[in-house]
């Protein structure tokens, strides 16, 4: 195996220790019964439930960190960090519980929220509360899956005010 | 056919979202995984498997199965912390199963993370079959490791396509291969 010879590649070949632990030295293939599945879907679907409280109270947050951006507009830089930061968590998974406008609204925050140099301006702050209000629609309405008229709605109305504020910028 | 029982399985989950850590830690739980140890970003994902390589009794485990971690995260993102295990020299195992879980699934960025060393990819959203799914792939298709001067990681071919064009195919009897088994 091993010679003088230069060696181009090595390959590591090892037992399947996983599948010892997991399946048992049986041959055969195993699988994941269908109780698990089940109740695994069923935790799932309860964590669901939970979504709206969950979202509901990261907008509460939002809400203070833009109020301390209209009060102490000194302090906008560090707001901004901290409302993208809380941003990120939420567009992750919104799809998964029946809520895809959270995540594109979440987004969208997340996207204009990145720190970049410059000032951070009355008009931006103002977006900040766009998005809010636009999360909060959707959560107070239980607007689920795209929403249908309502959800287009509520996209239409901040994509202009995202529109209407970076022309005044 | 009988059913895994994953209730010996130690997974570390690095997750900075709090709701979605949750939501897998509950999800790998009914599932019967044994040990979920959960992290809120790749540095402290880092620290973790140092602590499982020095202190393993005080951690409470000997060994990690399978990482699993999200890609984007602050401080320390999940390809950094892929990196740090396939390639840093304090990884306790450079040959652990890593899933990357990610709303990122652009080709390149697949391509990415592959590059990296990644064992596979769950994407988000992701439902309970997803992650069922994952963990039996791992299970039953474990990949050997390729080690070149480009590349360490899983074998990136999975399927055994022939070549369309003519190249030179190293088997295991070529010059300048060396196989390693444990």
């Amino acid at each position: 195996m091993a010679s003088n010879k230069e060696v181009i590649v090595r390959f590591y070949r090892f037992q399947n220790r996983l599948k010892e632990k997991t399946a048992g030295l049986a041959p055969g293939n195993a699988s994941i019964s269908a109780e698990a599945l089940e109740e695994a879907e069923q935790a799932l679907g309860k964590m669901a439930e939970d979504y709206p409280d969950w979202v509901s109270g990261i907008i509460v947050k939002l809400k203070e960190q833009h109020g301390r951006c209209v009060d102490s507009p000194e302090m906008r830089r560090d707001c901004f960090e901290e409302i993208n930061h809380m941003a990120h968590d939420m567009k992750g998974q919104g799809g998964t519980f029946g809520y895809p406008l959270i995540t594109s609204f979440a987004d969208s925050l997340y996207g204009f929220t990145v720190q970049r140099p410059g000032e951070i301006t009355d008009n931006q702050v103002e977006l900040v509360k766009s998005h809010l209000d636009a999360m909060r629609a959707v959560i107070k309405g239980r607007v689920s899956g795209d929403g249908g008229e309502i959800g287009k709605k509520l996209t239409d109305s901040l994509n202009q005010a995202i529109e209407k504020h970076e022309v005044a910028d | 056919m009988s059913n895994y029982d994953f209730d010996r399985v130690n997974i570390l989950l690095a997750e900075d979202s709090p709701f979605i850590r949750s939501l897998l830690v509950s999800s790998l739980k009914v599932l019967g995984v044994g040990n979920v140890f959960a992290v809120e970003h790749g540095g402290d994902a880092i620290h973790f498997l140092n602590r499982v390589k020095t202190e393993p009794i005080k951690v409470g485990v000997q060994q990690i199965d399978i990482v699993l971690s999200n890609w984007d995260m602050h401080p320390i993102d999940g390809m950094m912390l892929l990196r740090w295990i396939r390639r840093h020299k304090d990884s306790p195992d450079r040959f652990v199963p890593f899933v990357m879980i990610t709303s990122y699934t652009e080709p390149e960025r697949i391509l990415e993370a592959r590059e990296m060393g990644v064992t596979d990819i769950l994407a988000k959203p992701f439902t309970i079959k997803h992650i069922g799914d994952k963990l039996i792939s791992i299970i039953e298709r474990p990949r050997q490791f390729v080690h070149t001067k480009e590349f360490f990681g899983p074998d990136r071919r999975r399927q055994k396509i022939p070549p369309k064009v003519e190249r030179r195919v190293l088997t295991d009897k070529s010059e300048g291969v060396e196989i390693i088994r444990g």
